[in-house]
């Protein structure tokens, strides 16, 4: 099911298809090419706008969002824009600041899953055998766990706060990259001068850093992206469940305050929770849009 | 082909192992001791001999293998345990509680597919237009947004607001119907739920068929290039769209796998009686045989439904009948 | 052909006879929290609502009026002798339990007798006072006491329901207990439908000792999440909540037609918990500071929007019997500056935060519960607050388990605690008991307290054991009058505020309820007059 590493987005799902199969060649309509090129550019305008919202919040946002301000429950005025929360607090502002808050926990929570899925993959593909065997297994345990349970599960396990939510997202959404990964360093692996070098007695390592880690380098990076769209998408979920650190403010802890205050209820939900969840959208459609372009131009498999 | 599926048997095995040791143990590393949902909230007047007692009648001062050994024999005669909070017996209340999610997921996920499937051979055939662009936009908008969010703004819109849907439940209370109305009565209560439900699904799927359709149309369409003459664009799609479904029906059966989880968010938020909730349900009340138990009911499916893959794949697609 | 039309008269007759009642109403579907196990004396779950509905379908001998004083129920006639040792009570005659047999002081005696064998977390410590039950006739119970026992009517009389002994003589084990799904109790509701976790459908008894129980049919459905139940409440789908309504919804629900909105006191607490064993908190002075930074009136406005009561030093709601008018705290700042510097903590080394005069640093860490916002804010503005003084609390939200883990490990007092401080809170029936603050504050843990704070003031002490065996009122209000005065200079926890009680219903479909003081409209009272 979505955001379930185990069958997220569908270009890897594909390529595990047609891992089994020849390669097969793919004619590139040019208007392909440029509508790749406009999606992956709209996806990065996305995020230097969101970025850039994020990194002048203190002159962006009309007041402190720790700071009392209005009364509280306030509908949207010309002095509150999306009105106030629940302890009258600006919630435009809480919004702005919680861009910083949202993005950071996606970005380091997709570096340690992108850190652990290359490590696997790379080792995996390049050393096959049982190493290769070993390691796909576990990847496949960590697949079968049921995904939405284990979260919640370790959630609740390690307790709500900002380091333990970006542990527990990283440690579930490493293996789907560590799979796209492999299948990337396998098709590398095969190539003419690779196994030249290999061949020829070049060591291990000295193959892995000069040939094999710079090609599987740029897929890294889309995968990277791909998991930071994850990573935000289950951060709101775990907060939205309690599951979160209420005190760090980001767009999921506000969604879980509008809703623990009645929000559906009293009409409020129309300026507390749909610009949330708009600012949620918005953030993993950038790194969604984004990590999709780089994929399909970076993924040789798809190119050829 | 027996000896690879052998083979694949053994991992399956040690997958359903290593699965069931770490729902033993991950449920008993947690802080928090079950005798709070044991006894009640009034345990704290209990003096400590009392407690001691019920500890004893209910297994928990056992040393941990101990607690193990006994658990996997009961796993090994289908016993699935006794729910302390809830005085039943655990396989009781999975079977209530599983109907309603296979009935939610089960459903979402057919709708999905045709949908999804069909959606994606459209923007295919019209590969490159409008209509392809604004589909990818629009399945990216569905995919990327939080689904207790829709789902949320689906019950102020919809229940609360305009009234057309129950706000909780699978079914009203106390009421007794028949017939008709008893099946429109579910309905009504499922609508909302599985309308947020597909609509989460249906982009994965989408973009999948669309990906398959134009990776073999990539090749289709050299050929047919090169070919002279006039081909029937539509034979072209059939033969292209035989070779796309392979992935959807991939996808497709690891999805079932998925199936009594994945809705666990969407249950919580539609206080929908399924499994996913109940294990949410059960997580937070620390009662253990439950989680335990719903995670091996879970993991079993799973790991059903990647060995029906396997199975059915060889079948699907000649190519694989020699893999590795 | 006669005989048809005879049996159809007849049925006729037996259809119609309950509508020769009178003002009886038809059915009211009332919310309640969450699955309530079998609805019996061993499976239900929580103290509000569970043991409420609980009593809907068994009976105490006694039960708490609407200002939480026991009155008579299944007992007709009372006799305590003068030191307090010997009850004797006479049973009302024709009462029966739900399958049609009698119950008499077998089933008291077996009830009494049961409760010390079967553990239960709830009655077998005030049971435990009981030397012996005699059942001399069918009518009469002797209970001899091994002591005075200020909490014997509340706790033990108001609140033990009867059990029947032909149905749980057998059930010999607590495991077993736990599971035994048996419903047949004596009271005014009969469990018609008991659906796992979806609702249970109570219809009334109609051969109810003390008369027909004003309304016909009780659903209550099981809807777990708060806001889900506001908004059935709102759209009509339900007629009334056992929960209270939150603040934000008051203003709200007070407009909508139909709606009838009842505000009163409420008797749970909401407090700040120290840890009176940790190397700094245990200084008076120091918590007396804490106390005098946190305004409790704003807080009670901002979170609580108005719908709450100051909190009392001596932990007594205002409106509870036992108060000690005169008990009260101001808090302010100038004079929590003016304490820390007195008492030698200052900022030695400008980092903004004091240090006691042998260098440890004022840093703390307060405990919140994470399903509680309210709490969750309270701990956020309480942090802000100390933080202008120079003193650092942390605030770490945790979950229930955890916290309890930490604050009160397995619900025993005596297995000590690991934290500094914490925002906590009691139910109301904690405030209800004459011995409230005995098992608040008194030091002994293997008496079965709540001094989860591990406070220990001999006087208090010396107060408490007073307290548990006085039973005449007015020496139990001196006493109490005494403690809360020490408390509130000591200041083992300081009560922040008590959210009020208020609960909405529609009018229309029902509008009988008894509010009971400090705790709500869901109670016996509700549907049945008290027996004549």
């Amino acid at each position: 099911m979505r955001g379930n590493p185990a069958v997220d987005t569908t270009t890897e799902m594909a390529a595990e298809v047609a891992a089994g199969a020849p390669v097969l060649p793919l004619a590139r309509p040019i208007r392909r090419r440029v509508r790749v090129g406009v999606v992956g550019i709209a996806g990065v305008l996305l995020l230097i706008v969101l970025s850039g919202v994020g990194a002048l919040a203190p002159w962006i946002a009309p007041y402190d969002p720790d700071e009392t301000t209005g009364n509280p429950f306030e509908s949207p005025s010309g002095g509150h824009w999306l009105g106030t929360n629940d302890v009258g607090r600006d919630i435009l502002s809480e919004l702005i600041y919680g861009v910083r808050i949202s993005m950071t926990i996606g970005f380091l929570a997709a570096a340690v899953s992108i850190s652990i899925g290359t490590l696997v993959g790379v080792v995996a593909g390049y050393f096959a055998g049982w190493v290769d065997v070993a390691l796909m297994r576990l990847v496949d345990i960590v697949l079968v766990i049921p995904f939405l349970p284990l979260m919640i599960l370790l959630a609740a396990y390690l307790g709500p706060s900002f380091w333990n939510i970006i542990l527990v997202i990283g440690v579930l959404v490493w293996a789907r990259p560590a799979r796209v990964l492999r299948a990337q360093v396998l098709s590398l692996r095969s190539l003419d001068y690779i196994e030249a070098a290999r061949v020829l007695g070049a060591s291990s390592g000295r193959v892995l850093r000069r040939h094999i880690l710079p090609g599987v380098l740029s897929l890294s990076l889309a995968q990277f992206i791909l998991a930071a769209s994850s990573a935000i998408l289950i951060e709101a979920s775990l907060s939205f469940l309690g599951l979160g650190d209420p005190t760090a403010k980001s767009w999921g802890s506000t969604l879980y305050y509008a809703q623990v205050r009645s929000a559906f209820l009293t009409g409020a939900w129309k300026w507390w929770v749909v610009p949330p969840g708009l600012m949620i959208t918005s953030a993993v459609l950038g790194f969604a849009f984004t990590g999709f372009a780089l994929e399909e131009i970076l993924n040789p498999r798809l190119r050829r | 082909m027996l000896r690879f599926l052998a083979g694949k048997g053994v991992q399956y095995a040690l997958v359903l192992l290593f699965a069931i040791t770490l729902n033993f143990l991950l449920p008993r590393m947690m802080p928090g001791s079950p005798l709070l949902f044991l006894v009640g909230e009034d345990v704290g007047f209990m003096p400590a001999e009392q407690r001691a007692q019920i500890m004893r009648a209910f297994g928990l001062d056992q040393p941990l293998w101990r607690q193990y050994v006994i658990y996997l024999g009961n796993l090994a005669q289908g016993d699935l345990g006794f729910s302390y909070q809830q005085g039943r017996p655990i396989v009781e209340i999975i079977r209530n509680r599983l109907p309603w999610t296979l009935l939610l997921v089960g459903l979402s996920l057919l709708l999905a597919t045709f949908v999804g499937v069909a959606w994606g051979l459209l923007a295919a055939w019209h590969r490159g237009g409008p209509v392809d662009f604004a589909s990818l936009a629009v399945a990216m908008f569905f995919e990327s947004t939080p689904s207790f969010w829709l789902g949320m703004i689906f019950i102020a819109t919809f229940a609360a607001g305009l009234g057309w849907f129950p706000i909780f439940g699978a079914q009203t209370i106390g009421i007794p119907l028949s017939g008709v109305a008893w099946i429109a009565d579910r309905l009504r209560h499922l609508a909302l739920p599985l309308a947020t439900l597909t609509l989460i699904t249906i982009p994965g799927m989408f973009m999948i068929m669309r990906y398959a359709m134009l990776t073999v149309l990539g090749e289709q369409y050299i050929t047919t290039a090169r070919s002279k003459g006039v081909v029937e664009r539509r034979v072209m799609y059939g033969h292209a769209m035989r070779n796309a479904l392979l992935p959807v029906a991939t996808v497709c059966m690891l999805n079932l796998g998925t199936i009594v989880s994945g809705a666990t968010v969407i249950e919580t938020v539609f206080s929908y009686p399924g499994v996913g909730r109940l294990l949410f349900e059960a997580v937070l009340a620390r009662d253990y045989p439950v989680i335990q138990a719903t995670f091996f009911v879970v993991t079993v499916s799973v790991i059903a439904m990647n060995i029906i893959a396997d199975l059915l794949y060889p079948v699907i697609d000649p190519r694989l009948r020699h893999a590795r | 052909m006669r005989a048809i039309l005879k049996w159809v008269g007849v049925v006729l007759l037996v259809a119609l006879l309950p509508s020769y009642s009178g003002a009886q109403v038809g059915t009211v579907r009332l919310a309640i929290t969450r699955d309530e196990g079998f609805l019996n004396p061993y499976t239900y779950q929580t103290g509000y609502p569970g043991w409420n509905i609980m009593t809907l379908v068994y009976d105490p001998l006694f039960y708490p009026d609407a200002n939480n004083e026991p009155i008579p129920w299944l007992v007709r006639n009372t006799q305590v002798s003068r030191d307090g040792l010997t009850w004797t009570l006479t049973l009302h005659p024709n009462i029966r339990w739900h399958d049609g047999r009698p119950l008499t002081s077998e089933d008291v005696k077996f009830t009494f007798e049961y409760v010390q064998k079967v553990a239960h977390g709830r009655w077998s410590p005030p049971a435990r006072v009981v030397e012996r039950v005699d059942a001399p006739n069918p009518a009469t119970v002797v209970f001899r006491l091994k002591n005075a026992d200020a909490g014997f009517r509340l706790r033990a009389l108001a609140d033990i329901p009867i059990l029947p002994k032909h149905i749980w003589e057998s059930v010999t084990t607590v495991a077993a207990a736990r599971g035994f799904n048996n419903m047949v109790g004596s009271g005014p509701y009969v469990v018609a439908e008991a659906q796992p976790a979806q609702f249970y459908r109570l219809t009334a008894n109609p051969q109810y000792f003390a008369g027909q129980p004003r309304v016909r049919e009780l659903i209550l459905p099981v809807i777990r999440d708060a806001t889900v139940s506001f908004t059935a409440l709102q759209a009509g789908q339900i007629e009334a909540n056992v929960r209270t309504l939150t603040p934000e919804l008051v203003t709200q629900f007070e407009k909508l037609p139909g709606m009838k909105v009842v505000k009163g006191a409420g008797f749970a607490s909401t407090l700040l918990q120290f840890n009176l064993e940790h190397p700094l908190l245990k200084d008076a002075k120091l918590r007396q500071a804490i106390a005098n930074t946190i305004n409790t009136r704003f807080m009670a406005r901002l979170l609580m929007l108005g719908f709450a009561v100051v909190g009392s030093p001596g932990y007594l709601h205002p409106d509870s019997p036992f108060y000690a008018p005169g008990v009260k705290f101001e808090a302010n700042k100038a004079k929590a500056v003016a304490l820390l510097n007195e008492a030698g903590y200052r900022d030695r080394n400008n980092d903004g935060i004091r240090e006691a005069s042998d260098g440890t640093a004022l840093r703390f860490t307060m405990l919140t519960l994470a399903g509680n916002p309210i709490r969750i804010r309270g701990a956020e503005l309480i942090r802000t607050w100390l933080r202008d003084v120079g003193i650092d609390a942390t605030v770490r939200v945790m979950e229930d388990a955890a916290i309890i883990d930490q604050v009160w490990p397995e619900f025993d007092v005596c297995k000590g605690r690991r934290f500094d401080m914490a925002v906590f809170g009691w139910s109301a029936p904690v405030m209800t008991r004459p011995t409230a603050l005995r098992d608040l504050f008194h030091s002994d843990c293997n008496i079965g307290t709540i001094n989860i704070g591990g406070y220990k003031n001999p006087q208090i002490d010396r107060l408490g054991d007073q307290l548990a065996t006085t039973i005449d009122p007015g020496r139990q209000k001196q006493i109490a009058t005494e403690m809360q005065k020490i408390i509130a200079q000591d200041l083992p926890v300081h009560v922040l505020f008590y959210p009020d009680t208020i609960m909405a219903y529609r009018q229309a479909a029902y509008d009988r309820w008894v509010f009971q003081k400090g705790q709500g409209i869901v109670n016996k009272l509700s549907f049945v007059d008290p027996p004549k």
